[in-house]
């Protein structure tokens, strides 16, 4: 099994007070809870906190921690003899320490609790998973399978972390934040409790076209300068397949066109809209008769973009 | 592989009994009334619009409030809160959310 440094995980001595412990906990869950955090790996780290609290706040458990001595964090060992033949007479090579405390008290007539023949009935672990889907998969609907590492009871009545794939169809119409609820494929429950449940939280990969808030989508729709000023009719890019749009004369940069439901469709029928946003662009290394022919057109131009200026300028 | 699962929608459109509710947030019911009564989330309206009448355990829920119940509880858990504290961080995420989301909407609309 290997070893974790509960007390350095929580950054407190191993004299530490439960109330030091507390209030250690508090500290770094606040700096890492998933619900306020934004620190990218904050949920794995308020994982390690959760865990090293768990134990470490139960006088019980953090005496039978104590136990084990003390060991750099990651390596190998053996716990005490007497704990093999109270715990795990399987052994505890593959055991998660996490796991073994975090149950010490569920399991009946096994661990520190001594309720000895009590067989609560347990719900199974709710599991909180966040799936990325890309933009074309949210608005066709898609099939996932979602790995969570759930804790099952082996021959030897020890409980293991043992990888599932719950197989998800995601319908079509889910967007960013979205979340769903599988009811029963969370953890097993124990002792004829309900089985826990699957919550997705879905979040959507950036796309090289479309950007998505909410059902609408946006897209960037670049124009040539006289496409701008005369108007065009162009073709678009949609989600399904092209679509002919009509620009206007006298476009302006940050313009939105709206295509109405040409966005990301709803579940229960229905679609956002997609807004074209206009963007006026320069040939990058323009040749020398398209350079001539834009001095022309700056001499016989009387058009002048900053006459506002004029008026609210200071004095 | 186990087979295709139901799924739930956790949204405005989706309607959800008190005991689902209860069940699947991990918040006492006298927590949960606590928290309808201080407005951090409530049932749908009664027939004649307003607050339902009748016993709570009618009531019916958005499925959303399953998120907000959830985090309710998960705030309650790991930060030790009552209601009170459960409602006003309930309400301070929430605006956090709506603001994200209208900056991801702006964000949509600028030029790169």
């Amino acid at each position: 099994m290997k070893y974790k440094d509960y007390y350095a995980v929580l950054g407190v001595e191993r004299g530490a007070s439960q109330d030091d412990i507390k209030k250690a906990y508090r500290r770094l869950a606040r700096k890492y809870h998933p619900d306020v955090s934004k620190e990218p790996d904050a949920e794995e780290q308020f994982k390690q906190v959760g865990e090293a609290y768990e134990t470490l706040k139960d006088p019980e458990k953090r005496a039978a921690y104590d136990q084990l001595g003390r060991h750099q964090a990651g390596q190998e060992f053996r716990p005490p003899p007497d704990w093999e033949s109270r715990f795990s007479p399987g052994g505890f090579e593959d055991l998660d320490l996490g796991d073994l405390f975090a149950h010490f008290g569920a399991r009946p007539g096994r661990g520190f609790s001594g309720r000895a023949g009590e067989r609560f009935a347990m719900a199974g672990q709710d599991y909180e998973v966040s799936a990325t889907l890309a933009l074309e998969d949210a608005a066709r609907g898609t099939e996932l399978a979602i790995q969570i590492a759930v804790p099952e009871s082996g021959p030897d009545g020890v409980r293991r972390r043992t990888p599932k794939a719950v197989r998800v169809r995601i319908p079509k119409g889910v967007i960013e934040g979205e979340r769903l609820r599988i009811p029963g494929k969370g953890g097993p429950g124990l002792n004829g409790g309900p089985a826990g449940d699957l919550y997705l939280d879905i979040r959507l990969e950036p796309h090289s076209l479309f950007r998505a808030s909410g059902h609408d989508l946006y897209l960037e729709l670049p124009l040539a300068p006289w496409e701008a000023v005369l108007g065009a009719q162009i073709d678009v890019p949609t989600l399904d397949g092209r679509i002919s749009l009509a620009v206007k004369p006298g476009a302006r940069a940050g313009q939105k066109l709206r295509v109405p439901g040409r966005g990301l469709p709803r579940p229960k029928g229905g679609a956002g809209d997609l807004y074209c946003v206009l963007a006026i662009v320069t040939p990058s290394d323009p040749s020398e008769r398209e350079k001539a022919l834009y001095r022309e057109l700056a001499s016989a131009s009387r058009f002048d973009p900053r006459a506002h200026f004029k008026k609210g300028e200071p004095a | 592989m186990s087979d295709d699962a139901i799924l739930q929608f956790l949204d405005e459109a989706t309607d959800i009994a008190m005991d689902e509710l209860l069940a699947a947030s991990g918040l006492a019911r006298a927590e949960l009334l606590e928290l309808v009564e201080l407005g951090a989330f409530g049932p749908r309206p009664g027939a004649r619009g307003g607050e339902p009448l009748g016993d709570p355990a009618g009531w019916r829920f958005s499925s959303r409030t399953i998120v907000l119940g959830r985090r309710a509880a998960r705030l309650r858990d790991d930060f030790g809160l009552d209601a009170a504290g459960m409602a006003l961080a309930l309400a301070y995420l929430e605006r956090i959310e709506a603001l994200e989301r209208r900056l991801r909407e702006l964000e949509c609309q600028l030029l790169r």
